[in-house]
């Protein structure tokens, strides 16, 4: 249903991974991302799958639900490893017609296709092991020193929980005002596209008045409660690091480590 | 001097005209407000008239034009920190999703605190002790998107609670709720001053809400208009409704008999004032020996044939309902069991609309699957004027959403006019056009330039050439109360009553067979209410169109349905006239619904040991009888 939306892809749980501080996911997965396009060869892959899959086990996190992420990709990736398999110039070992397989695309494809599932299977853990919420508050606080260049961290942090929580309420609302619509005789599924746009006009005209009465409201609301921005403001849940965060960020280390060996060896 | 006090504020809203000029237009004019810490304040005022640009004075979301307001002797105009003020006067809003600000409710208690700059350990106090206090404690790890109104409401309370303020100012904090959420949510607020001395200021039009504070002001035109205790504000009947307002029930009745030489005192507000009244002044007579108490609790096939056996009980019914009442009188129907026989309503006239066993069930053939509605049979005839009640969730919307096939049973059949509408080949965009739905808050499906092109899109989508569909539209304006002047105007520079209306006529222009209306006067003021009722039930009465009203307020569907159908738990509990739906209040209750208050008024006084008629349910009625037994 609409309203499971707020949550995202997150998956409730208690485990290791959804008790680590989201600072520590967040730069983790990035860390983790970066040494994937470092390691080169077979043992290299191998320690990262090993990697990978002691993860999704310690993330309690069904099989399923992780590779459900790659549905999303699968187009992109098939696409990227034909392109690679067939465009790629070198020594050919298959040929039929105007195809031509390397010894080279077959390796690049198979590199290619094998980091791009990674990737997203690392994103797609981060976001089933992390409320929403909580990614916003790393955000902010990982990209704090921004301030200097004037980035309205906070304020863009704010936006986007914000977001999180109108977006389900929204679309509720694009689907009232379309049934409305359709009570009186709209027509959202047939003529041409140019009649499709067109018909698009009685929803999104009635959206637009309604979200910006909402950003009004809430406004006004916000202020009633106080906010004057970031400034002075405390938190009622803090990011903190724990022991178990130092101990994630020691493994980091060793992650990176071994990879930034495999690619000085090309293993 | 008290925690709240304006002294002659006035307020203008700038508005620019179209050829740039600024215009003043007064919203608040010299009102003078002295409030002690610890009452209860209720201010009463017909939309528009300044309420809530006033309350916004008191937490400094405006500041005063003209004259001043302190705030705990604090001048609103000179506090350079406004947010101070707001610290010390906390308001709760109308609408409950759009001043939630985070997904969780916990998260969002803190955000007041967090805002306030409170230490972390404290944060968590408040948060629990105010989630505590509103009863949403249990719901603290919960999304708000998965709580009712009612629900979502208290957690603002919690919210504004959490930053313990002296003041909190409701601004219309029930508009948008049902019954039940609506008495929550005022609990909270009366318990709020008695336990923690909050100073409490309720912006309504529910007149019933404002019969616990300690003083009433009634605002009009931005001015103080009437002020006192509920008691001295309702003895005056005839100028709050000169102030589009409304009195409750209770006081309209004994007002009313009051007028016609009944000796009942000044401004009774309760049923129990009613009833004292009625005792000490022996307005009626003791009912006959052989009906003995006990008879009260008489069953309800021996209640009807009792009213079928006094035809007079119609006459004493108001004169549009007349002819109706004859009919029901004379059913012998009326005798069985009305929750084993569904429709004793007499089924005069052809079946326009069918349901043949509609179910309709979520995520079908799952460990998941809810059934919303439960193997539901339905007729409706050719011109009946229909209500439709239950609780939030008991499946009424998606019943009606049936009946122009917004959706799709999955089991069961459609029928219109003897059609199944789910068949191949049916046009149900021309269904739609014939079985015309208003749904709840209808003016947010407006969206073009002008009045008038926005209400003939329905048409223009029947295939009407743009001459044929204006001609509809001026027509179903005309009918909802919308004159000439205001066709070129913009759909959402109208007031919310106009809204609503010119979103009835875009309906209504097509000219459909069936209207069903879902909470039409969901949020609008009394005298709102009334236009829209009242214009609807005279087009059904002049062109016999049939009606389906959904509602909350059982005052309404009492006054102008004269059919009624529960229902519950996705199946229809009742479907049976109103007075003999409401004659079943107990079950009613039990169902999480309640009868209306002239019921429960009649009720008790037969249970007082008074003849009087039970099934009298509008202020009409009562009136009519009660008045006819004290002349006896």
């Amino acid at each position: 249903m609409l309203q499971d939306i707020t949550l995202g892809q997150y998956y409730p749980g208690n485990s290791i991974l959804h008790r680590l501080d989201p600072r520590t996911k967040f730069l983790g997965t990035l860390i983790f991302i970066v040494g994937l396009f470092l390691v080169q060869g077979v043992i290299g892959y191998t320690f990262v799958t090993v990697v990978l899959l002691a993860l999704i086990f310690l993330s309690q996190v069904p099989w399923k639900i992780v590779l459900k992420g790659l549905r999303a990709v699968l187009f992109i990736l098939i696409l990227t490893m034909l392109f690679n398999i067939f465009l790629i110039p070198g020594k050919v070992i298959a040929q039929w017609w105007i195809f031509r397989i390397t010894e080279e695309g077959l390796y690049t494809a198979i590199r290619m296709g094998i980091r791009l599932v990674y990737l997203v299977t690392g994103s797609t853990l981060l976001t089933l092991t992390t409320i929403p919420t909580a990614m916003t508050d790393a955000m902010e606080s990982l990209f704090r020193p921004l301030k200097v260049f004037h980035v309205p961290v906070h304020e863009i942090a704010m936006m986007m929980s914000i977001a999180l929580r109108f977006i389900p309420i929204l679309m509720e609302e694009t689907e009232k005002i379309k049934k409305a619509q359709m009570a009186r005789g709209a027509d959202f599924e047939s003529g041409s596209f140019f009649r499709r746009i067109k018909s698009l006009v009685p929803l999104l005209v009635p959206l637009f008045v309604s979200a910006f009465q909402r950003a009004n409201d809430l406004a006004l609301a916000m202020e009633a409660r106080c906010y004057h921005g970031g400034e002075g403001r405390t938190r009622m849940k803090p990011l903190r690091y724990a022991k178990r965060d130092v101990i994630a960020y020691i493994l980091l280390a060793v992650f990176i480590g071994v990879c930034i060996l495999c690619l000085i060896f090309g293993l | 001097m008290g925690i709240i006090r304006a002294l002659k504020l006035g307020y203008d809203y700038k508005r620019y005209t179209d050829d740039e000029q600024e215009l003043k237009v007064r919203a608040v004019d010299g009102v003078d407000l002295d409030v002690e810490a610890g009452e209860f304040i209720a201010i009463l005022g017909h939309n528009g008239s300044g309420k809530s640009t006033f309350a916004k004075h008191i937490n400094a979301l405006l500041l005063p034009s003209e004259g001043a307001m302190f705030i705990d002797g604090v001048d609103t105009s000179k506090e350079p920190e406004l947010w101070r003020i707001r610290q010390k006067a906390g308001m709760v809003f109308q609408n409950p999703d759009n001043q939630i600000i985070s997904t969780v409710v916990e998260d969002d208690v803190a955000f007041g605190p967090e805002n306030l700059g409170v230490p972390q350990d404290q944060i968590w106090a408040r948060m629990e002790e105010s989630l505590k206090k509103v009863g949403m404690y249990a719901y603290r790890e919960k999304s708000p998107n998965r709580l009712s109104g009612g629900q979502k409401q208290r957690v603002a309370i919690a919210g504004i609670v959490a930053m313990r303020p002296k003041i909190i100012i409701f601004d219309e904090p029930t508009a948008m709720l049902d019954p039940n959420g609506r008495k929550d949510v005022l609990a909270v607020a009366h318990e709020l001053c008695r336990t923690e001395k909050v100073t409490i200021i309720l912006i309504t039009h529910y007149m019933e809400e404002v019969i616990g504070a300690d003083r009433v002001f009634v605002m009009d035109g931005g001015r103080v208009a009437l002020s006192g205790t509920p008691r001295e504000v309702f003895s005056r009947v005839e100028e709050l409704k000169r102030l589009r307002l409304d009195v409750p029930d209770v006081t309209d009745l004994a007002y009313a008999l009051k007028k016609k030489g009944l000796p009942f005192p000044d401004g009774i507000l309760t049923r129990e004032e009613f009833r004292t009244a009625v005792r000490e002044n022996r307005i009626l007579p003791a009912r006959a020996e052989t009906e003995s108490p006990a008879a009260v609790r008489r069953t309800f096939a021996e209640r009807t044939t009792q009213r079928s056996a006094k035809p007079e009980f119609a006459e004493a019914s108001e004169p549009g309902t007349l002819d109706k009442s004859h009919e029901h009188t004379a059913e012998p129907v009326f005798a069985c069991d009305i929750s084993k026989n569904p429709s004793n309503v007499r089924q005069e006239g052809e079946t326009l609309l069918e349901l043949e066993n509609v179910t309709f069930a979520y995520s079908l053939g799952t460990a998941y699957e809810t059934k919303a509605l439960d193997d539901i049979s339905l007729k409706i005839p050719k011109g009946q004027f229909i209500g439709v009640i239950g609780h939030t969730g008991s499946g009424k919307s998606t019943l009606i959403q049936h009946f122009n096939g917004l959706m799709r049973p999955t089991a069961g059949r459609v029928l219109f006019e003897g059609k199944d509408i789910w068949e191949k080949g049916y046009d149900l965009r021309k269904l739609r056009t014939r079985v015309g739905m208003v749904f709840q808050f209808p003016e947010s499906q407006l969206f073009e330039t002008d009045v008038l092109t926005d209400c003939a899109f329905g048409p223009k989508n029947q295939g009407f050439s743009v001459e044929e569909a204006k001609e509809k539209a001026k027509a179903a304006l005309h009918i909802v109360g919308i004159g000439e002047e205001l066709y070129a105007a913009s759909p959402f520079e109208l007031s919310g009553g106009q809204k609503r209306r010119v979103a009835i006529a875009g309906i209504l222009a097509m000219e459909p067979d069936i209207l069903i209306l879902d909470e039409p006067t969901a949020g609008l003021d009394p005298k709102g209410r009334d236009e829209i009722l009242g214009r609807v039930r005279d087009f059904h009465n002049d062109h016999g169109i049939t009606i389906v009203l959904v509602s909350h307020s059982m005052e309404d569907v009492a006054a102008y349905a004269d059919r009624l159908v529960v229902v519950h738990e996705g199946k229809i509990a009742f479907d049976d006239t109103p007075a003999n739906v409401f004659s079943r209040y107990r079950e009613l209750e039990s169902m999480g619904l309640a009868a209306p208050q002239i019921t429960y008024l009649m009720n008790e006084l037969a249970e007082d040991g008074f003849a009087v008629d039970t099934s009298a349910d509008t202020v009409e009625k009562a009136e009519a009888d009660i008045l006819k037994r004290w002349h006896r």
